[in-house]
């Protein structure tokens, strides 16, 4: 049977077993739900002024109240007040959090707590002020002369964002988008460690390797679940470009279909890279119980990558670190989509990164192959690495001999390959970091892996 | 037909299979003997391309064996397995589909053998929802999905009840009657005395007798004497090149070595009071397996 044949088939299968759990579809509605209420809320919320309880006890100067509320109105805070008849009142009403300071004899001031700092300011600001206006009547200054004096000035406030032209609400909706991706990574990379495992597991794998080649069976696996994740995220980026339309932002270009249609791009890139990662450490557990250590360190790349990607990018979106981390294949899938989001990225990087990925993933798939087909028949104690890479070795006489045979032959002056990768790879972290240790250090670790590779493979 | 040549196959130090030759014939039954570890389920898995071979061959009609060849394979391996979640009907044509058939080709095969086997109400269950026997006669289908040319099972009768073994055995009778070639390994003797026309049975990787059940009883010159009789138990010994195989009270089985004189014989069954029954046979499949295998 053709291989494509098979592959449809299994994904096929992949697809309709997986749409019959309810999980998937509880999965589904959550992250649609938090993605949803992630933009509508604060929209909702947004815009209204802040409110706060001010109250007075003891010997309040006539003029404090009204002080409080003009200079509460100039910076965008109503000021509600409220009056005690003695400070026992008062400091119980600031215990019980109805008020949230108590102004006593217009001379202490009373919080629960830490004083708020912007509260604070505020009506210590009013008293000097009130204080100003009654020691001007005794200087003789006249009321008129007095209330343009003190007249209170609006004054603004605006929130620089790391990157220019974006906000605080583009930065977020970024780190949102780079979470929603991890949560979709880990979540369908998941999905497929499970059903290696559980293949292996349950014994079905012989009946099906008796069908069809090990490569077969893990590259329809990957596509069914892909497909899955690939829908859910095409949701969930119709949802926020829903959303924003609806609560009409349309000031947050993070959120715009151009970045959207990255996001999806940068899933399935990710998930490509992750996915081929699980399959290869799945087949390598025999039990269900083993499936999560066995691959911990899929899963622990994908979470520093992650916690790198956010460090760089939230440090400087346009710095050497985070353009590291947009272009290094495991972080890539978060630190990309991100910068793109922030408009910092240009527009070649984004190419050049998924050209990257998807070459290591090439890569990976050749390695993860060897290893899956060499370890799923194995039962008993989890496989080393090593041990199912070995047990594939004999295949080269068989029917898989010319392909191997022609896969070792591309890699003959691998070496000189590895090399030159090596230099150029270290040459453009070197120059994006501005620190040539960096990049001799990731050339070295480069062509020291790659000459591991080439001759594991030989 | 299925062709083994001088198969071989190394893990690490032990060598599960070692110039392995050997035929299973279309419209026969093959019965693959050995002790546990002699390399059975090896040399099956080696047909699927399951385990890739160090030196040798399998061919099928004469052509090394390729993904179109494997297509027309069936294959119940040792260690029973499917989908535990997936429905029965479902599981079984996406097993069938996958060698290959056309849906609707496969879907009738399949709900033939549901409902030959009694599982066509059950078609829509899980799988983990049958009983163990249910689950083995699906495991079957699974293996039959595809109307194999080779049939390959890898222990069929482990773990069936009388009745089931019986079913096992007229079905896999039909499936040979039908064209195609069985292999199947057990170590029921008796069962496979029955059943099979050809034996083959591998010790260490190596085949140590193979044939016809009547030329592999032909070919070995000792012939056994059971005597069945009333009365006291005499003493069997004394006599040249008879030896005792099994001696119970009222029945024993003796074993004539090249030499034995016919005429010792007779006198030997002379020293019962009544006998009841008297047979001059060749081997047992038993007593070939322990030759063959000693």
């Amino acid at each position: 049977m053709k291989t494509p044949a098979q592959i449809w088939l299994v994904a096929r299968r992949e697809v309709r077993e997986r749409v019959r759990s309810k999980g998937l579809w509880a999965g589904t509605a959550i992250m649609l739900l938090v993605v949803v209420a992630s933009i509508v809320v604060p929209a909702l919320a947004g815009g209204g002024a802040v409110t706060k309880h001010v109250g007075f006890t003891g010997d309040t100067p006539a003029a404090l109240t009204r002080v409080v509320r003009a200079q509460g109105a100039a910076v965008d805070v109503t000021v509600r007040v409220h009056r005690f008849h003695d400070v026992d009142a008062g400091e119980a009403a600031v215990r019980d959090g109805d008020i949230d300071v108590l102004v006593v004899d217009g001379r202490l001031l009373e919080w629960r707590g830490r004083p708020q700092e912007r509260l604070q300011t505020l009506v210590t600001g009013s008293i000097q002020l009130v204080a100003l206006t009654e020691r001007a009547g005794a200087v003789g200054l006249d009321a008129d002369e007095l209330s343009s004096l003190t007249r209170p000035v609006a004054v603004d406030n605006t929130q620089l964002g790391i990157a220019a032209g974006r906000t605080q609400e583009d930065e977020t909706a970024a780190y949102l988008m780079s979470i929603l991706l991890l949560m979709a990574l880990a979540t369908f990379g998941q999905l497929v460690l499970t059903g290696v495992v559980q293949e292996k597991s349950s014994r079905v794998v012989e009946v099906l390797l008796a069908r069809m080649p090990a490569r077969n069976l893990l590259a329809g696996k990957i596509a069914g679940i892909g497909f899955l994740g690939f829908v859910q995220v095409v949701l969930l980026a119709v949802a926020a470009l829903v959303a924003t339309v609806v609560v009409d932002s349309v000031d947050v270009p993070a959120v715009s279909p151009h970045v959207l249609a990255w996001v999806i791009v940068w899933f399935v890139i990710g998930y490509a890279f992750y996915a081929v990662a699980y399959g290869a450490f799945g087949s390598l557990a025999s039990r269900t119980e083993d499936a999560s250590s066995v691959a911990a360190p899929a899963t622990a790349l994908l979470l520093v990558a992650y916690w790198a990607s956010l460090i760089a990018v939230s440090g400087d979106p346009e710095g050497g670190w985070a353009r590291l981390a947009s272009l290094f294949p495991a972080s890539a899938p978060y630190a990309m989509p991100a910068r793109i989001a922030l408009g910092t990225a240009q527009w070649w990087e984004a190419p050049l990164a998924a050209t990257l990925a998807l070459a290591t993933t090439a890569v990976l798939v050749a390695l993860a192959g060897r290893i899956y087909a060499g370890a799923l028949l194995h039962s008993g104690p989890t496989l080393t690495m090593r041990d199912a890479w070995r047990r594939r070795s004999a295949r080269s006489q068989s029917e898989e001999g010319a392909r191997m045979g022609e896969i070792r032959r591309r890699l003959d002056g691998g070496d000189l390959i590895a090399l030159a990768l090596a230099l150029v790879c270290g040459i453009t972290v070197a120059t994006l970091t501005s620190d040539v240790i960096v990049g001799v250090a990731v050339g070295a670790a480069l062509y020291a892996t790659a000459v591991r590779v080439v001759h594991a493979v030989r | 037909m299925l062709e083994f040549d001088a198969a071989s196959k190394r893990f690490g130090d032990v060598r599960a299979l070692d110039g392995c030759t050997f035929t299973a014939r279309a419209r026969r039954l093959t019965g693959f003997l050995g002790p546990n570890g002699a390399g059975k389920t090896t040399a099956m898995r080696a047909v699927f391309g399951l385990v890739p071979l160090d030196h040798g061959s399998i061919r099928w009609r004469g052509a090394p064996i390729g993904g179109g060849a494997r297509s027309r394979f069936g294959y119940m391996p040792e260690e029973r397995g499917l989908y535990p979640k997936m429905r029965v009907r479902e599981q079984l044509v996406y097993l069938g589909t996958l060698c290959g058939r056309a849906r609707g080709e496969v879907e009738e095969v399949v709900d033939g053998w549901l409902d030959r086997l009694d599982l066509a109400g059950r078609a829509n269950d899980k799988v983990d929802a049958l009983s163990h026997g249910n689950q083995q006669r699906v495991q079957l289908v699974a293996a039959l999905v595809n109307s194999p040319e080779l049939l390959v099972l890898d222990e069929p009768f482990s773990g069936l009840d009388p009745l089931a073994m019986t079913t096992m055995a007229e079905l896999l009778t039909e499936v040979a009657a039908e064209g195609a070639a069985v292999l199947f390994s057990s170590h029921q003797l008796d069962l496979v005395e029955h059943l099979c026309e050809d034996v083959v049975i591998i010790d260490h990787g190596r085949v140590v007798l193979a044939g016809t059940l009547d030329e592999l009883r032909a070919g070995v010159a000792e012939r056994y004497v059971e005597i069945e009789y009333r009365g006291d138990s005499p003493e069997w010994t004394g006599v040249p090149e008879v030896d005792v195989v099994r001696a119970e009270h009222g029945s024993v089985r003796l074993r004539l070595a090249v030499g034995a004189d016919m005429q010792d014989v007779v006198s030997l069954a002379e020293r019962v009071p009544h006998i009841v029954a008297f047979t001059y046979q060749p081997p047992t499949l038993s007593e070939l397996f322990r030759r063959a295998v000693a």
